[in-house]
């Protein structure tokens, strides 16, 4: 009897192992093809095999080698996490948010807006105050298309568009119109003020100095170690510990006043991030937040197993008795607000006027579709997979200049990497590996127009 | 309520609608666009509804045989670098071969023509092989062609196209079609001094319509984007109709695309399509997935089109962004109010699995 059961313990292991590493192994294997067909391109264009490595040697140096080129990297990143999660959140609940650039334009505008609009309020609201607004205005840009799907059954895809391109004439027009700022000979909105921008990491001793920022920091600290505490306390072998909300309570708070009374002093005296064109900012660690933000949304909460729940079946989730006008809308709501705040990090971190430029291209939207695809959707993956885009884009620029071969062709080499990822049949086909058993392949992403 | 009546009172909602437009549209240039000026308006019309048009049959094509399409935009961006690249290269190599401009340029406009329609077909056998053979997500396919075209157009134009390079042949030449042209108003919009695709756009509408609801072969399609599972029991070949019709589609948007840089202008920029092929898929639905519905819903979007650049023409203190919103916002519109009395051919957007 035992061996029977040592046995099927042990199949169940390898399977498990079998599977992580197919998880895994999926995508990388479509990465390397994916560079492999854009050295294949290069080759045939220049002609000459030396340009390939030049390329890609000069892509892999801009990215991580060359000054500041990982700070730079991360500061690409950044964007790519919270339009990646918004993407995900979307096929999560079976809808298709192509609209994430615009309502990543949207969101920035919003910043941009609210910065000026809320201008002399300290920092400690201002701050707070133009994240929300950028929240808020993807989330408008969101919902339109989500409540029309639910309405109506017009097609998201197709609203969500034209909800970009309207977004992009809008923001045109109130950056050259109403928002611009007549000071300045660019055309461009007015600058937000330093003290209410996301913190440069450089900046971050500085910044403490200011006891109101301390205080801020502090709480934020001790909320995440309230969550922190909680999660550790889950755990079953802490189920039988006396007082555990009186140890989650008491860990916050004194890691809060830990923070407010001893990381002062201590940035002063150590920091690592010393360059102060280092553009890296705490936006990064609010993408992390909102990776974690995403799972916990979709995995712990009522609100999440509903969207689950209609993106797998829509027609047993309304037997169960799921709202799916509501669940559609609050998705597409929720997809929008993490876009728009991707728009908040560019106009208070990223831009090096503080303000919005017209003609300020991003691109970051349809390429963080590939992302979310690659990671399958989990918040980790896309965390990782966002990583490597921005290694990408940051790199490019290097390779175009050690190698003439365009940036451009990186967005080939993304519309490969989706190629392969978004059919997987294909790769399998490709690679003459078998087939996944029926039932294990993955659930519909997207619907027609039917709705 | 029946079907028929159903269409009527749809068809007299548009035209009120239109009339209302058309009224407000008087109103902000100010009646300043007399008799002449709104004929021209409507072959103007016309024009820019002829990519709008051909996106749609490509999507119908497609969609008759349950393939979603949203990579259009992609074949068209495509057809329209190729349209531009071919053009130069062939009018080049041929002035050089020693022809006379004259006939070099119309040659190599022909040849562009081909390639660009043969380009965009290559794009969507990708895409029929992808979604019909690996059976992946369709509409994750279309995106995939879409991303893929803005990739390939936007590396070969640095590369090669943003250079100083030299004049090229230009657009074709508009010309009138014999008689049809002397109909008062109506040959004066339609058949009066247009360029070669708007004319194979109106051909291409009855040709389709013939196509699918009068030839064995339509039928055989219908029949494939209804109920695969029963077309497959009587004899047809599933897969090979959808690939068939995928890549005449494919061709169709490619025709649409070369319209972007063999007649609208004689220049390529990345992006240029400006979504067109997207709104092509609103106008299908709107069309109900018929060519001639179709092509009435390409005509009020290039309505929209034309207006807008009337009135940038008669108003320049408007700010030019908020009238280039419109097509899009028309877009919205039409589809919310359409949608659900639109049926959609019952097998679109599933993979076919043979037993």
């Amino acid at each position: 009897m035992s061996s029977i059961a040592d046995q099927s313990a042990r199949v169940d292991a390898r399977a498990a192992l079998l599977k992580t590493l197919d998880v895994l192994s999926m995508p990388a294997i479509a990465m390397v093809l994916a560079f492999g067909g854009g050295a294949l391109i290069i080759w045939i264009t220049s002609g000459d095999l030396g340009t390939v490595f030049a390329a890609y040697g000069g892509m892999i140096n801009g990215a991580f080698f060359k000054t500041r080129g990982l700070s730079e990297t991360l500061v690409a990143t950044t964007p790519y996490i919270f339009l990646a999660l918004a993407v995900s959140l979307g096929f999560k609940a079976g809808l298709f948010n192509i609209g994430v650039e615009g309502q990543f334009y949207i969101g920035a505008i919003s910043a941009a807006w609210a910065g000026v609009a809320f201008a002399g309020l300290p920092a400690i609201i201002h701050l707070p105050l133009m994240l929300l607004a950028s929240a808020l205005g993807g989330a408008v840009w969101g919902m339109i298309p989500g409540y029309l799907k639910a309405k109506t059954g017009a097609h998201e895809v197709i609203n969500t568009i034209m909800m970009n391109y309207i977004a992009f004439r809008f923001v045109e027009y109130l950056v050259s119109g109403p928002l611009r700022d007549s000071k300045s000979s660019a055309v461009q909105t007015e600058r937000i003020s330093r003290d209410a921008e996301l913190w440069s990491l450089y900046q971050i001793p500085e910044r403490l100095s200011d006891p109101g920022n301390a205080l801020l920091v502090s709480i934020l600290v001790a909320f995440s170690a309230i969550i922190l505490a909680r999660l550790i306390l889950a755990q079953p072998r802490w189920t039988r510990v006396a007082n555990r909300a009186l140890m989650m309570w008491g860990a916050g708070i004194a890691s809060g006043i830990l923070t407010f009374i001893a990381l002062p002093p201590l940035t002063r005296a150590v920091w690592l991030f010393t360059d102060q064109y280092d553009r890296m900012h705490v936006g990064l660690l609010g993408a992390l937040a909102a990776a974690a933000f995403v799972a916990w949304l979709l995995w712990k909460t009522t609100l999440g197993f509903e969207m689950r729940m209609t993106g797998a079946s829509p027609d047993a989730a309304r037997y169960a008795g799921v709202n799916s006008t509501r669940t559609i809308v609050v998705t597409m709501a929720i997809s929008g607000a993490l876009a728009g705040m991707a728009g908040a990090t560019e106009v208070l971190g990223v831009s090096i006027c503080r303000c919005l430029p017209l003609f300020f291209s991003s691109g970051y939207g349809f390429e963080s579709i590939a992302i979310a695809l690659l990671a399958k959707n989990s918040p980790l993956g896309i965390v990782f997979g966002a990583f490597l885009f921005g290694a990408m884009r940051n790199g490019s620029d290097l390779m175009e200049l050690n190698s003439g071969v365009s940036k451009y062709v990186i967005s080939l080499i993304q519309g490969l990497v989706l190629l392969f990822v978004a059919a997987p049949l294909m790769l399998r086909a490709l690679l003459r590996m078998r087939a996944p058993r029926a039932g294990e392949s993955d659930a519909p992403l997207t619907r027609g127009w039917g709705g | 309520m029946t079907n028929r009546l159903r269409k009527w009172i749809t068809f007299g909602v548009i035209v009120i609608v239109a009339l209302a437009a058309f009224v407000l549209f008087n109103a902000i240039i100010s009646g300043k666009c007399d008799a002449a000026c709104t004929i021209g308006m409507l072959n103007q019309t016309l024009r820019y509804a002829a990519p709008i048009a051909l996106a749609a049959y490509c999507g119908i094509l497609c969609e008759r045989a349950a393939v979603i399409d949203i990579g259009i935009e992609g074949k068209m961006l495509m057809a329209a670098m190729v349209a531009y690249a071919i053009n130069l290269l062939a009018f080049v190599t041929l002035k050089g071969a020693g022809l006379d401009a004259r006939t070099a340029g119309d040659a190599s406009r022909v040849i562009a023509l081909v390639s660009a329609v043969t380009a965009s077909g290559l794009l969507a056998l990708l895409h029929g092989i992808v979604s019909i053979r690996y059976r992946a997500d369709q509409i994750i396919s279309g995106t995939v062609i879409n991303i893929l075209a803005i990739g390939i157009t936007g590396y070969f134009y640095r590369q090669f196209l943003a250079q100083d390079i030299p004049a090229g042949p230009g657009t074709f030449p508009p010309f009138d079609i014999p008689l049809l042209a002397q109909i008062p108003v109506l040959g004066e919009i339609f058949f009066t001094s247009q360029k070669p695709i708007v004319y194979l756009m109106l051909f291409l509408t009855f040709a389709i319509h013939l196509v699918l609801f009068y030839t064995p072969w339509g039928l055989r399609t219908r029949a494939v984007g209804e109920n695969p599972r029963a077309a497959d029991t009587v004899g047809i070949n599933v897969f090979r109709v959808r690939y068939i019709n995928v890549v005449f589609g494919g061709l169709v948007a490619g025709f649409g695309g070369a319209w972007f840089t063999l007649e609208a202008v004689d220049v390529f920029n990345p992006l240029m399509t400006n979504g067109l092929g997207y709104i092509g898929l609103a106008a299908m639905i709107f069309g109900n997935w018929s060519p001639i519905g179709a092509l009435l819903g390409a005509l009020i979007f290039g309505l929209g089109s034309s207006m807008t650049s009337q009135i940038s023409i008669f108003r320049p203190d408007i700010p030019s962004q908020l009238p280039q919103m419109l097509p899009y916002i028309l877009t919205m519109i039409v589809l919310a109010g359409i949608v659900g009395r639109a049926t959609p051919p019952a097998a679109d957007g599933q993979p076919y699995e043979k037993q």
